[in-house]
């Protein structure tokens, strides 16, 4: 045990620079691009440039760089992340008003595309050749290969002319009158589109990654010994072929895990779904500093425990690992 | 195995057909790219036909001329010019042609009127050769660095990979659009799509980094290259010579994956409007007049660059599934 | 293929997978029944409730409908109208102005409005300097503030130390509890209050909607005021409609999408809507209602100062611009980007702006054989053979034309206007930025060459005189170090200094008249088109007369649902 604390400890050790280089690139890529987010208030005839500057010294928009990344490091340890230009609210707030909602359909699509990838894979990878192993396939290659927002944008058109779902948004109208469990299948009916095609693309990897290691473990030695024992092939499946299969599949959890909550911005725009997402392309287009940066924090925190979380899991399921080098 | 070589040939055949296209695209798109012709906006795909209003039948192809008019709900339409017949030309002077004020359209016009066939071949020009380069591009680092990593060792592993781990983990689409907002806007064409390959391999070598770092370890400890150590020979010639030909299969199935991924990068960049400009054509341009609803209601053959996107993701998607096989088998 | 397959594994996956997406899609909620509820959708979630401190439009079309000011603008008929004020008198040549405000008005708790909150919401919000507010600018005139002051309950005086023509214009400026935001701003935190995370219960205004909930980034939730003071002429209280539901919709499509579904009641059609929703009228139940042309204006502008000094040979030279506004071809800008519902633009003002549009601008024909004589008169030919024209002096005529990259109509525009003015000879470089980097170059930096904008409409000219006037801070065509003044400046300064202070509407429109056409001859900006603003308004709405300046819901008390 004194070794695996060591390892995980060098593990932490070598990913927690992250943490300080990811918000220190994205705050100089913020300030290279020219000009700050007041510069979108100056086309406004009636605003002067008086009342302009005032707004940049507020924010201190006016201190050399630096100073300004230093002033906001300072803030950060006591939990201050700053201002959003745009919100005029702590970024803190503004993260958490729609936190929620991302990690929702986020989590949602991950679970979905995760446990569709194992149970499928698992199915698939046992049949190869098959009807149903082609035609799996064939959906996964096409998942691939479509860009999300023309998907989302084909979804919807396409429940828009048959009509039993919800167009975008997360709830309806009458949403506040409705009883508990029709709140759910609410939101429920709402999420169908959004995951469907953020899901789409993990699932079409995860599933040829499950797939292709399930149908080589399936032909390996060790299981043909169990099948001319009579083991039930249930027995087969769960216990061993898919222990073995998932090995790789733990690793890349670890680090799918933070994009839980980036890379979802198109689609949660072009479906309206109210998240991170939509706020945080507006914010790097219109160079809302701070929240760009509370984002970038909360991202890399995620990918440092992501990290961790994949290399626990590792070493846990298979014991093999704790003796390599990380 | 699972061998599916039909599959396998039709996405092959694609891919080079495609190529094919854009490279001679001058002879093979009827008109220019830029060539607008403002009262041909949105016009459906020209009606080749054989036989006339009147039942001949005509072995040589003929297209009529046509005029737009509006309707009572503002809706353009086109209706044919029975009068006169406009024959297609064939081979020469391009693939083909048709005299004026015939036009064919083979996939309809955009909104400025211009001819959408021309466009996607032009296009593939520019979208096919960044996603091309920016994987080899990507590979190429990838190889270099993993090599190096995964050779020496020690330190030089630690940071290279601590690197390519950075690089791995940045969200992808922000770099992107930060990284294009950052840039001097009065870039011209080529800059920009220098710029777009070097941001997309930039996103792109990490990954491909550690799986030849992975190779490269396991290589190293082979007999060969023991062999050859021990002989004297130089690490450079080492690397070169033994074990990047190891690293190849994995390279061509890594390269090729990369490519849909390439091309879907750009087409989201020019769906911001950050990408290639107007007036050149790029199919991440072309995409974004394909993007809303009423638009696709309305004209649907403005879809035709996005079903293209698509599939030639499918088949690159496929050549590297292929690849895989190979290397396994 | 060997037989793997475990058959309780096959039976159970499909009946998990067909249980989950057959019915979580189709079982649909029954549709809620939202009575006398008008549902709509908002482009963005707006940043703020606090009015003075928050500009955006995402902000102003949720406040709008919770506050008042002293007066109103009604954009039907052009006139102001009486709203918290009762009525007015303005004596000594326009520098007093006394008001007699209503004595019927309660803020939504109940307390009664009085002069002390409109002497409050001067004083101590918009000229307070520890509160940053771009209200202030505008009661600013000649450097000095205007002085406000109660001169008993319900009467308020106000002196300005110049006339100041549209004064009752601005003073549709919202007014602001005293005794809700007096701590607030007594311990300085104005700034940060009546953010989007208050409680409904604190945003206190007149008007005839309040807030009852804001769901972060879904929707707005507004109930009916009680206590509204308005009544109809039969003496029924105010609003009819007695809930409004924003829905917040980023994207067009979905706004589109939604209002085709059935689940808002209005939408704001754009070009290419016009053929898919007029056929469907009778069968979704809506109409179609026509405004007129849109407020604001499109167009293209050359940079009279730009650092390259052959560039501003070109840009300076008057025939030069109007050459290139004889080239845009903008009946093909109509018919594309506006699917045939739109005008061409010939004057800074939209048709749509009451009394002060002028008809008799000349408007320059799309004639490119006439550009390219006027160009030639001018020295520029094409001496090379290679289908551009270079100046007198040899230089290749090649610019940037500019504009921003998150609008498609702009960009469709722009790429119309580049090809049109290729076509008589000039080579144009086309460069799509990130809005914030336009504005960069355009007020700050001031390099670049030429731009396709368009600029929100006024509903007085002299809310645009930062753009005119060459001191102003938007004047951008001709600002930075060594801007020369160019023809017809010296003319417009003075005639936006003298119109702000005429009292007569008539003698402010002679001058205005003179501006406009100061403005079509030496093309600062070169207007191009406008578009028809045409509503999709769901037939159980009645009431509804929407205006291109003000919107389908300025006169929002009126409107009433049908059942």
């Amino acid at each position: 045990m004194k070794s695996f604390f060591y390892y995980l400890c060098k593990r932490l050790a070598a990913v927690l620079p992250l943490l300080l280089v990811l918000p220190f690139m994205t705050f100089c890529l913020m300030h290279l691009m020219p000009g700050n987010y007041f510069d979108s208030l100056r086309l406004n005839p009636q605003i002067s440039p008086e009342t302009i500057k005032k707004y940049e010294a507020l924010y201190h928009l006016d201190k050399p760089l630096l100073a300004q990344y230093f002033h906001w490091l300072e803030n950060i340890v006591h939990l201050d992340f700053g201002y959003s230009f745009a919100y005029k609210q702590p970024v803190l707030k503004v993260l958490a008003s729609r936190l929620w909602n991302t990690f929702l359909l986020s989590g949602v699509a991950f679970a979905a595309a995760w446990f569709l990838a194992v149970i499928l894979g698992l199915w698939a990878g046992m049949r190869r050749g098959s009807w149903i192993d082609r035609i799996l396939h064939f959906i996964a290659y096409t998942g691939l290969s479509m860009p999300a927002f023309l998907l989302s944008i084909l979804f919807l058109a396409l429940a828009a002319h048959w009509g039993s779902l919800p167009l975008g948004g997360m709830r309806s109208v009458g949403y506040e009158e409705m009883s508990w469990p029709l709140k759910c299948l609410d939101v429920g009916r709402h999420m169908v589109i959004p995951v469907t095609v953020i899901a789409l693309h993990s699932w079409g990897y995860l599933f040829r990654v499950m797939r292709a290691q399930v149908s080589e473990i399936v032909e390996s030695d060790f299981v043909l010994l169990f099948r001319a024992y009579q083991v039930s092939p249930h027995n087969i499946a769960f216990k061993h072929v898919a222990r073995n299969a998932l090995n790789p599949m733990i690793s890349i959890f670890g680090l799918e895990l933070p994009s839980l909550f980036s890379g979802v911005a198109l689609v949660e725009i072009i479906t309206g779904w109210p998240g991170l997402g939509q706020i945080m392309l507006q914010a790097v287009r219109t160079q809302d500093v701070f929240l760009v940066l509370g984002n970038m924090v909360m991202i890399s925190v995620l990918l440092v425990a992501g990290n961790l979380i994949a290399y626990i899991l590792l070493v846990a399921a298979d014991p093999r690992i704790r003796m390599e080098k990380p | 195995m699972k061998a599916r070589p039909s599959a396998f040939c039709a996405a092959l055949v694609f891919v080079i057909v495609i190529m094919i296209g854009a490279l001679l695209a001058g002879w093979i798109a009827p008109y220019s790219p830029q060539e607008e012709v403002r009262r041909d906006s949105y016009h459906p795909p020209t009606k080749i036909h054989f036989v006339d209003s009147r039942g001949h039948f005509s072995f040589r192809p003929f297209v009529y001329a046509t005029h737009a008019e509006y309707d009572d709900n503002l809706r353009r339409v086109y209706s044919e010019d029975q009068s006169h017949k406009y024959y297609l030309r064939f081979l020469i002077p391009r693939l083909v042609t048709v005299e004026e004020p015939g036009r064919i359209y083979l996939l309809g016009t955009d909104s400025r009127g211009r001819d959408l066939f021309t466009r996607i071949l032009f296009g593939a020009r520019l979208s096919l050769s960044m996603a091309v380069l920016g994987a080899l591009l990507a590979g190429f680092a990838g190889l270099v660095m993993g090599s190096l990593s995964g050779y020496f060792g020690g330190n030089v592993d630690a940071v290279l990979m601590r690197v390519a781990e950075f690089f791995i983990m940045i969200p992808g689409f922000y770099l992107l659009l930060a990284l294009r907002g950052v840039l001097p806007p009065s870039l011209d064409t080529k800059q920009v799509y220098a710029l777009i390959v070097v941001i997309l391999a930039l996103i792109g070598w990490g990954s491909v980094a550690r799986v030849i770092r992975g190779l490269v370890y396991s290589i190293r400890e082979k007999d060969f290259v023991r062999a050859a150590k021990v002989l004297g020979r130089g690490d450079a010639e080492i690397l070169v010579r033994h074990i990047f030909p190891h690293t190849f299969s994995y390279l061509a199935i890594v390269i090729s994956v990369s490519i849909p991924g390439f091309i879907l990068g750009e087409s989201a960049l020019s769906v911001l409007g950050l990408g290639i400009q107007d007036p050149d054509v790029s199919w991440g341009n072309l995409l974004t007049e394909s993007l809303a609803v009423a638009h696709l209601r309305m004209h649907p053959w403005i879809v035709a660059p996005a079903i293209l996107i698509i599939v030639t993701s499918l088949c690159f998607n496929r050549l590297g599934d292929a690849f895989n096989y190979r290397s396994q088998s | 293929m060997d037989d793997h397959r475990p058959r309780h594994l096959t039976f159970r996956v499909f009946c998990c997978l067909s249980i989950v997406c057959l019915i979580v899609p189709f079982a649909n909620p029954a549709k809620a029944q939202v009575s006398n509820t008008l549902v709509i959708a908002l482009g963005g979630a707006p940043k703020s409730f606090n009015e003075i401190i928050a500009q955006e439009t995402t902000t102003s079309d949720v406040t709008g409908l919770m506050f008042e000011g002293l007066t109103r603008f009604n954009p039907l008929t052009g006139a102001v109208e009486p709203r918290l004020a009762e009525s007015w008198e303005v004596s000594s040549g326009g520098l007093d102005w006394i008001f007699h405000l209503r004595r019927d008005v309660l803020w939504f708790d109940g307390k009664p409005f009085t002069s002390r909150d409109v002497v409050f919401t001067f004083e101590k919000l918009i000229f307070n300097p520890a509160v940053i507010a771009p209200a202030r600018d505008i009661f600013t005139l000649d450097g000095k503030p205007i002085q406000v002051e109660a001169l008993d309950v319900f009467t308020v005086r106000f002196r300005l130390p110049v006339s100041f023509a549209p004064f009752l214009l601005a003073l549709n400026q919202s007014i602001f509890p005293e005794h809700a935001l007096k701590s607030a701003v007594d311990s300085g935190n104005f700034q940060s209050v009546w953010g989007v995370d208050s409680s409904p219960e604190a945003i206190i205004g007149t008007g005839p909607f309040k807030l009852k909930r804001y769901a972060p980034g879904e929707r707005v939730e507004l109930i009916r005021n009680e206590k509204y003071w308005k009544k109809d002429a039969s003496g029924k209280s105010l609003p009819y409609i007695g809930r409004i539901i924003a829905l917040i919709v980023p994207s067009a499509d979905g706004r589109l999408l939604k209002f085709l579904e059935g689940e808002t009641d209005l939408y704001v059609l754009s070009g290419a809507d016009y053929p898919l929703l007029k056929p469907k009228q009778k069968k979704s139940h809506f109409e179609l209602l026509e405004a007129g042309a849109a407020s604001g204006s499109y167009f293209l502008a050359f940079n009279q100062n730009p650092p390259n000094p052959v560039h501003r040979e070109w840009f300076k030279n008057r025939v030069f611009r109007q050459a290139s506004a004889q080239a845009l071809d903008r009946e093909a800008m109509i018919d594309i980007i506006f699917n045939r519902n739109g005008v061409p633009q010939c004057s800074p003002l939209s048709p749509s702006v009451p009394f002060f549009y002028s008809a008799k601008v000349p408007c320059y024909e799309f004639n490119p054989e006439k550009a390219r004589q006027m160009l030639k008169a001018e020295g520029f030919a094409d001496r090379d053979g290679d289908g551009y024209l270079e100046d007198k002096k040899g230089n290749p005529v090649q610019f940037t034309l500019l504009t921003n990259a998150e609008n498609p109509e702009r960009l469709q525009m722009a790429g119309m206007a580049l090809e049109d003015l290729s076509r008589i000879g000039l080579k144009v470089n086309f460069l799509a930025v990130e809005f914030n980097t336009l504005v960069t170059k355009l007020s700050a930096t001031h390099d670049w060459d030429a731009v396709l904008l368009g600029l929100t409409g006024e509903t007085d000219p002299h809310f645009g005189a930062n753009v005119w006037r060459t001191d102003g801070s938007l004047h951008f065509w001709n600002a930075g170090k060594g801007a020369v003044k160019t023809a017809g400046e010296d003319e417009i300064d003075g005639i936006f200094r003298q119109a702000a202070s005429l009292m007569k509407a008539e003698d402010r429109k002679k001058l205005y008249d003179e501006w406009q056409m100061i403005a079509a001859r030496e093309l600062p900006m070169i207007y191009t088109v406008l578009p028809r603003t045409v509503y999709a308004v769901r037939s159980r709405l009645q009431n509804v007369k929407p205006s291109p300046i003000a919107g389908p819901l300025h006169n929002i008390e009126e409107i009433r649902i049908k059942e």
